[in-house]
């Protein structure tokens, strides 16, 4: 396939914001884990979820631009502007550069605000900036009218298979020569729905800390931010990495071969039926590490493991797992290829395999 | 509360206006434009919040274009139509 490198990053999540807070957290292993409150026929109950901040945006955007802007929106919005500020992009024409956004659960706090609305107050009364924030493709709508982005713009919603769903199309007008660049990223929020959803599937939980190689465990924590990366062809230039290739597929319709020579970046995330696949999936003793617990469990983190699998692979040096490297062995004599590995339901994975320039 | 004061805190509100407090907000001067600064997209959204609130329609875009010139004009339109 075409080989893509990434050569900017836009983070914002629980860390902070930015490529200095997210390397940070990485190499601290430090994790801020808050809470949402949440009303529940039982009363209001405090589930824990990672938070993310999207106060940064104001630098980039002034506020009254951004009163119809939902927080959804906004995540996305910053990730975009931190990722083509890190790659010099900012300011620059945007007519070749595409715009690809994943998302596994949409803007879920406007969706059902809009809902609220016409169950409260009939159709008449439904907000229809609501209803224009609610659909899923509204970030991407945001995002390319905010920054005048003049290419094709995408957005895939498919649950746990998002991310890498998009990276496939994002490749693919890459190697069409359909853009120079492309935009590439993922937003997901934590909403009252989503912690609701989360409190109903395991009741009143009280884990400290994700322990995703603790297979016997419910410990997921939801979580919510935007991952950006710039993509673009390999032109020799400098950048944190190559992106050598994506797959998806189901283990039904053939075998999964995973790299023998690659550090293995499992994105397991504390959910107890998705924890036993990754260990049966990866050798124990294989090299292998698991960044979840920086950035909680949500669909966009796939995202996440990709911008952090880049700047491993641009320090040589993998971060060690916040978590403890379970049965698989650390990182020791240096990074130079990262395998993400992203598993969904009973069946289905998703490989991209990065490697240092 | 009267329905000016009501009207300028909703406004603010709903139409999510943080630059600007309802003491702020000129009973005369114009909503759309160089007043309050309002656009077409939030004229969609007044007539479903004068709906929600007041629980007044406005069908006509005619009457709606003359009682969104300023707040006093909306709350005239208001109070007409809640008065009976």
């Amino acid at each position: 396939m075409t080989r893509l490198v990434v050569k900017g990053i836009g983070v914002a999540g629980a860390f902070g914001t930015g490529v200095e807070s997210f390397q940070s957290a990485l190499a601290e292993g430090r994790a801020t884990v808050g809470s949402v409150e949440v009303a529940t026929g039982e009363g209001v109950v405090t589930v824990p979820a990672y938070r993310a901040d999207t106060a940064a945006l104001e630098e980039f955007v002034p506020k009254r631009a951004l009163r119809r802007v939902d927080n959804y929106s906004k995540l996305a919005l910053l990730g975009s502007y931190l990722a083509l500020k890190d790659a010099g992009m900012l300011g620059a024409d945007l007519g070749r550069l595409g715009l690809v956004i994943a998302s596994g659960y949409g803007a879920t706090a406007t969706t059902y605000a809009f809902l609220d609305s016409l169950i409260s107050g009939g159709d008449t009364c439904a907000s229809p900036t609501h209803f224009a924030n609610s659909v899923h493709n509204a970030a991407a709508a945001n995002v390319a009218i905010t920054l005048g982005i003049r290419g094709p713009s995408l957005t895939v919603s498919q649950f746990d298979m998002s991310v890498p769903s998009a990276l496939v199309s994002a490749r693919q007008w890459l190697a069409e020569g359909r853009v120079d660049a492309v935009l590439f990223g993922a937003v997901d929020e934590v909403s009252e729905l989503v912690a609701y959803l989360q409190h109903r599937r395991y009741g009143p939980r009280h884990v400290a800390a994700m322990a995703p190689f603790d297979a016997g465990t419910e410990s997921s924590i939801i979580g919510e931010g935007a991952a950006f990366l710039v993509l673009t062809r390999d032109d020799g230039g400098t950048a944190y990495c190559g992106i050598d290739s994506v797959e998806t597929g189901n283990v039904f319709g053939g075998g999964l071969s995973l790299p023998d020579d690659a550090l293995m970046l499992l994105g397991a995330d504390g959910r107890k039926e998705l924890g036993r696949r990754y260990l049966d999936t990866v050798a124990a003793g294989a090299t292998a590490a698991c960044y979840t617990p920086i950035y909680g469990s949500m669909p966009a983190a796939a995202a996440f493991d990709l911008a952090a699998a880049a700047l491993a692979l641009k320090n040589g040096q993998a971060f060690a797992s916040p978590a403890g490297p379970g049965p698989f062995a650390p990182d020791s004599a240096g990074v130079s290829r990262i395998c993400s590995l992203r598993l969904a339901g009973p069946s289905e994975y998703a490989t991209v395999l990065m490697s240092k320039l | 509360m009267d329905t000016k004061e009501k009207l300028k805190q909703i406004l603010v509100k709903d139409l999510n206006l943080e630059e600007v407090t309802p003491e702020e907000i000129s009973n005369s001067a114009p909503l759309f434009g160089e007043g309050l600064g309002l656009d077409s997209l939030d004229a969609v959204e007044l007539v479903v919040i004068v709906q929600k609130h007041f629980g007044v329609e406005i069908k006509d875009m005619e009457e709606g274009r003359k009682a969104f010139q300023s707040v006093d004009s909306l709350a005239a339109y208001i109070e007409a139509r809640t008065a009976a």
